[in-house]
């Protein structure tokens, strides 16, 4: 290994990091609002909603999540080019459509997890339908899906870093322009690596402040067998 | 099927083979190295398990496209080797998919009751033999949808090889646009293709966990 | 054949922690013979089992097993543990492999015996506990009781010198625990050691050769099966009998 390593570049080049950073935080911001409300809703009409919207919502979460994010990424920027929307706007619109999926198959599983009787119960005591689901079930579902609902919202962190390839200038296309001026290839994706493990596990950790979903689950373990 | 498709089909079916290729050389390797690096972290051998923890959570906290920059460029510069963009793709997703493949089976090897390994150990085993042909096998069977998952995961992501210039379906849909410019068509299409790739893989993996089963 | 006994525990210490679990415990176990071991939950007994065959270690006393101290460094324990068999309360049959291949796994990779002759020493021995048409059948198909006649089967196979039973019958459901308790009974009769941990009073009384009653981590009675049943010596296996019997 002859590798001559120089940090100096890398320091140098700090405000377009942090710009990009900057950048990654508001789409994956941004991405996480609207795929939540995405997957609340269809992923709500999934588990309780009439056959059609069942359907419907089936037919939604199957394409979207089944479509490579890459091309999310450049058939909304390509297809609403008449728009003549923001390259932003379009990576949240697909970075959204895609997590949104992922979220509401996690929502539907926690809602059936739930359980009926907990929904016929409300409905019993004289609660509508809505009423049901957002005072009853909702609370209920989200702090057995916390875990997953983390895991996927480090993911969408991680999957922002795709919207480089609409020229959105976050953290990723940061590492690019960086890497094309100062040669420091080693340093630049080692940086940009560990700034993402940083905040993916900084998403991780805020998750679990819903209440009631710090539990740990003890398993059995072969080493001390 | 739309004239833009037609005229390019050879090309576009060159790169379907190529997501294709790329797909099961990442999946058998992926799995191979997922197993050995979960096997390791259950086990908690020495030193490896440190080793194995780093390189698991490493990966599980960078974006795909930034693993595979570093296994194209970063690598080569650091170690001094030349590569090829295929070769960095697919190391890239073996190391990718390898680590989320560690964790699940990993905790698919916790899952297996404690009792069974104490029955294991009483009839004489030994702590390799029980790993080998009681506790392995069963969590094979229990993580099989979640293997299933991140197959279909990586069949998707390995679209993003076109960026560093591997004209798999997703490099060849570009490359047709950039000559043709039928836009919304060519990505259409390529869509259905990846969801009926994925669609197809997931009920392979259903078919294949209701047939495998552990019934407890 | 010399007087060693097959089991000689002599003053066993074990703790979890600060926790004491077994407080000097002693017992020996001739070959041939039937030991049942008693006692209210949580006294021990279950531990003290798992210790002869090293499934849980000790801190302090020795345990011997044909001689051969479990707890010392280089006993090859994976050896021990085949001369000795265990027969668990959950049965633990693995749930991937078929009845006939439960029962052959450690012939085949213990004992290095060929596939066809653990198979059909497996089917013999299912004969044995009357199952011989299960050998195929997974174990998720069975009952309980069926399930835990295949586990002694399986323990049967390594052809042990002694077996172990913990709690056997006590995750049965009432009417499976008889065909349990009646292959446990043949054994008794075919001269197997056995050292058995139950609650099941009437196979005590009617098999054992010795009932060891223990409390709070102590054994507080080892005594003929008469004499237990009869004349208990201690006020706490009085007190444990009249419980246990009442019902």
């Amino acid at each position: 290994m002859n590798y001559h390593f120089d940090w100096t570049p890398i320091w140098a080049a700090r405000g377009l990091i942090a710009e990009g950073l900057a950048m990654t935080v508001a789409l994956s911001a941004a991405a996480l609002v609207f795929s939540t409300v995405i997957g609340l809703i269809v992923g709500g009409a999934a588990a309780a909603g009439s056959r059609a919207a069942r359907a419907l919502a089936l037919a939604f979460t199957e394409t979207m999540r089944n479509i490579p994010l890459l091309i999310h990424m450049y058939i909304w920027y390509m297809a609403l080019a008449f728009l003549r929307l923001p390259a932003f706007s379009c990576a949240v619109l697909g970075l959204s459509l895609y997590s949104g999926a992922y979220v509401a198959e996690v929502v539907r599983a926690g809602i059936g997890a739930v359980g009926r009787g907990q929904m016929q119960a409300a409905l019993a005591t004289g609660l509508t339908r809505f009423q049901a689901m957002r005072y009853i079930v909702y609370p209920q579902a989200l702090r057995i899906i916390a875990p997953s609902l983390a895991s996927l919202f480090s993911q969408l962190i991680k999957d922002s870093s795709l919207a480089s390839v609409i020229a959105v200038a976050e953290l990723t296309y940061q590492a690019g322009a960086i890497e094309g001026q100062t040669f420091r290839t080693f340093e630049v994706y080692i940086t940009i690596s560990l700034i993402y493990l940083v905040l993916v596990t900084a998403a991780s950790q805020l998750v679990l402040l819903i209440p009631g979903s710090r539990n740990e689950a003890a398993a059995g373990r072969f080493a001390d067998a | 099927m739309p004239d833009v498709i037609l005229k390019n089909l050879p090309f576009l079916l060159n790169g379907l083979w190529l997501t294709i290729d790329l797909s099961m050389w990442s999946i058998v390797l992926g799995t191979l190295l997922g197993l050995v690096a979960g096997t390791v972290r259950f086990v908690r051998v020495p030193v490896l398990d440190t080793v194995a923890l780093v390189y698991i959570e490493f990966i599980r906290g960078t974006p795909l496209l930034v693993v595979l920059f570093i296994t194209y460029f970063a690598f080569p510069a650091l170690f001094g080797y030349h590569t090829t963009a295929y070769r960095a793709a697919i190391s890239g997703f073996v190391l990718f998919i390898g680590a989320y493949l560690a964790e699940d089976f990993r905790s698919g090897l916790r899952a297996v009751r404690p009792g069974l390994i104490q029955a294991g150990l009483a009839t004489g085993l030994t702590r390799w033999q029980v790993l080998r042909h009681i506790i392995l096998p069963q969590a094979v069977r229990r993580v099989l949808p979640s293997l299933f998952n991140q197959y279909v995961r990586l069949i998707k992501f390995t679209s993003v090889a076109s960026v560093i210039g591997v004209t798999e379906l997703t490099g060849a849909g570009l490359l047709v646009n950039a000559r043709d410019f039928h836009p919304v068509t060519i990505l259409a299409t390529i869509a259905i293709v990846y969801l009926v790739l994925c669609i197809a893989l997931s009920m392979a993996g259903r078919a294949l966990y209701a047939h495998f089963a552990v019934r407890t | 054949m010399t007087d060693e006994p097959t089991i000689a525990i002599r003053d066993l210490h074990k703790s979890y922690g600060a926790t004491p679990v077994l407080r000097g415990c002693s017992l020996s176990v001739k070959r041939g013979e039937v030991v049942v071991v008693c006692g209210p939950s949580g006294s021990g007994k279950s531990t003290l089992i798992k210790c002869i065959n090293g499934l849980e270690g000790y801190q302090s006393g020795s345990i011997r097993v044909e001689g051969i101290e479990v707890g010392a460094k280089g006993t090859n324990l994976p050896k021990l543990r085949a001369r000795v068999g265990m027969v668990f309360q959950h049965f633990e049959l693995y749930p991937h492999m078929s009845v006939v291949d439960n029962i052959a796994l450690a012939q085949v990779h213990v004992l290095k015996r060929g596939r066809t002759a653990a198979r059909e020493r497996a089917r013999e021995l299912l004969t044995r506990v009357g199952l011989q048409d299960k050998a195929d059948a997974m174990p998720a198909d069975l009952s309980g009781g069926q399930q835990q006649r295949v586990a002694i089967a399986r323990a049967l196979a390594l052809d042990p010198q002694a077996i172990l039973f913990d709690e056997p019958t006590s995750a049965l459901d009432p009417e499976m625990i008889h065909e349990v308790l009646q292959v446990m009974t043949e054994l008794a009769a075919s001269g197997m050691t056995m050292v058995v941990v139950t609650h099941e009073m009437g196979f005590a009384r009617r098999v054992a050769d010795r009932i060891v009653f223990m409390d709070a981590g102590e054994i507080v009675e080892d005594a003929s099966s008469d004499a237990f049943f009869t004349t208990p010596r201690t006020q706490r296996a009085a007190e444990f009998l009249s419980k246990i019997l009442a019902h």
